[in-house]
């Protein structure tokens, strides 16, 4: 038996991550967040970003933001999107806080995208991992 | 409150290799060529030099790790350099920006650590690998980015810089006016890789996106080779050949990130603000005290908020202040005279120091701002980190 080299990069989490992946293979969202202040950290880290408390757990977040900002790239230069170019990867900051950004990948360009637009999270399968995405509410 | 250095220490020799986009010989030989055109330079032997500084890691994707190869370490400059045959004191610099390594050496020149200190940043493209990423899995904060198809620095600069756009209500169009007077400055500076390439307005704008509103023009453009300069005392500077470039301050990039995503997109302001403010404290001045202003270009944007953070104009408005001529070799703030890394090359940051020299000590050929007697040269996004320091004419 063998396992087949994926063909497009995929995630390769370790034991802090392991429960974002866990999650959204079970479709849900969650970020970590620090039960001392409650602060929400993404990516996740093990010791709070605001107030150092170490007591960091995952939270189910609303999987609902706002369109903070993307990219448009044209550059041929990552495993597994080389003929997607052009693409778009979106910048998300979800509802729970500000500047709690996620990233999201669109394929094609950017027609009628805004900053500021309605976003909700949705969840695709890549290989053995199920990618916490977002759709935009134009 | 003023530093007690300023003013204590100075750039004595500068020496650059050739930049091109495939050198001739190996980078290691590139870096040599220039550490001893600086040395020579400064009027000095190479048996001169006791103390070694340097910044010696690839800011890209796919670089590799042979020494003399693919970047030029400390060991190596030691090791072929034939300096003073027991050098006293080095810095090697993986943190901060380039400007970090030369500031280790104005703190070991103070203490008396050694006499000299050689400074250099070699520069290489390695063939097939420039900036790609190959890997089938990413780890570390990079598993959330590069599922997505994000990756690389210039992907999370061209976020950044719509969002900037955006928040001002502006056009990337108008980012023209920076990007063709720093090409024109070029076209002045014999050392610049487009040197012979003018560029006109309408060529920046057909430029091809490389990851948008970033094109081309808007990314500097990647060389092989190596700038060096030397240090010394300002006592010791007196008796050499060369007017010395006194430094007056230096900063660093310290501020805190509660925020971190891959690569931050973060407030430039909140990082910026601090670190310029830092090398203005230290020298005891303010950006109205700044003759001519090297601000990092990486990518253009880079340069609007350096422009802000360090308080040449106001918030969201470097797009405007670099238009009419404002920001050329005649305007109010000659900016990136030697034409920056977008049109020198990419050096990094170790382009902005040494025409920094160069301005306060009458040596820009073609594009001397004359009786020019401060200049500030800042390295970094300020999204991520970055260093700086303030020459002056007059210790």
């Amino acid at each position: 038996m063998t396992s087949e080299t994926p063909r497009r990069v995929v995630p390769q989490p370790d034991a802090l991550t392991q429960p974002f992946w866990d999650a959204a293979a079970e479709g849900k969202l969650v970020v970590q967040r620090c039960q001392a202040c409650g602060f929400w950290s993404h990516p996740p880290r093990i010791m709070c970003n605001k107030c150092h408390s170490l007591d960091m757990k995952w939270e189910p977040v609303s999987g609902k933001g706002r369109l903070y900002t993307w990219s448009v790239m044209h550059m041929q230069s990552i495993t597994g999107f080389e003929d997607r170019v052009p693409y778009t990867t979106l910048l998300v900051e979800l509802d729970e806080q500000p500047k709690l950004l996620l990233l999201s990948y669109l394929a094609g360009r950017d027609e009628g995208l805004e900053i500021g637009q309605r976003c909700e999270v949705y969840f695709d399968k890549v290989e053995d991992f199920t990618l916490p995405q977002f759709r935009v509410l134009k | 409150m003023v530093w007690a250095g300023k003013g204590k220490t100075a750039v004595v020799g500068l020496g650059m290799s050739k930049l091109t986009r495939r050198a001739d010989k190996p980078l290691g030989a590139l870096a040599l060529d220039a550490c001893y055109a600086a040395i020579a330079d400064a009027g000095l032997k190479p048996s001169d030099i006791d103390g070694l500084a340097t910044y010696p890691d690839q800011p890209f994707r796919g670089a590799g790790n042979r020494d003399g190869e693919d970047l030029v370490n400390a060991l190596y400059i030691m090791t072929h350099g034939e300096l003073a045959p027991d050098i006293k004191w080095y810095a090697q610099i993986s943190t901060g920006m380039i400007a970090s390594a030369p500031i280790e050496g104005v703190n070991a020149l103070i203490s008396g650590a050694c006499n000299y200190v050689l400074f250099w940043r070699a520069m290489h493209i390695p063939r097939g690998t420039y900036n790609s990423f190959r890997g089938y899995q990413a780890g570390g904060d990079g598993q959330f980015g590069a599922p997505y198809g994000h990756v690389h620095g210039y992907q999370t600069h061209s976020m950044a810089y719509r969002h900037y756009l955006n928040k001002y209500n502006q056009k990337r169009e108008k980012m023209a006016a920076l990007v063709t007077n720093s090409r024109k400055n070029a076209n002045l500076n014999p050392n610049a890789f487009f040197h012979d390439q003018p560029m006109s307005v309408e060529d920046y704008l057909n430029a091809r996106m490389i990851a948008e509103p970033l094109a081309l023009f808007d990314c500097d453009v990647p060389i092989e080779g190596c700038t060096a300069l030397v240090m010394t005392t300002a006592d010791r500077a007196k008796d050499l050949k060369n007017k010395p470039a006194y430094i007056a301050g230096y900063g660093q990039n310290t501020a805190h990130r509660p925020e971190y995503l891959t690569y931050m997109i973060d407030d430039y302001l909140e990082a910026g603000r601090p670190h310029a403010g830092k090398i203005y404290e230290r020298a005891g001045m303010g950006p109205k005290d700044i003759d001519v202003a090297q601000l990092y270009d990486g990518f253009s944007p880079s340069t609007l908020y350096w422009l802000e953070a360090a308080g040449f104009c106001g918030e969201g408005e470097a797009l405007d202040f670099v238009q009419d001529g404002n920001v050329s070799l005649t305007g109010s703030l000659p900016l990136n005279t030697f034409g920056g890394s977008l049109s020198e090359g990419r050096l990094h940051g170790m382009g902005h120091l040494a025409e920094a020299v160069r301005q306060v000590t009458d040596r820009a050929e073609g594009r001397q701002i004359a009786g020019a007697n401060t200049s500030i040269a800042i390295d970094g996004s300020p999204l991520l980190r970055g260093s700086g320091m303030i020459f002056t004419r007059e210790p």
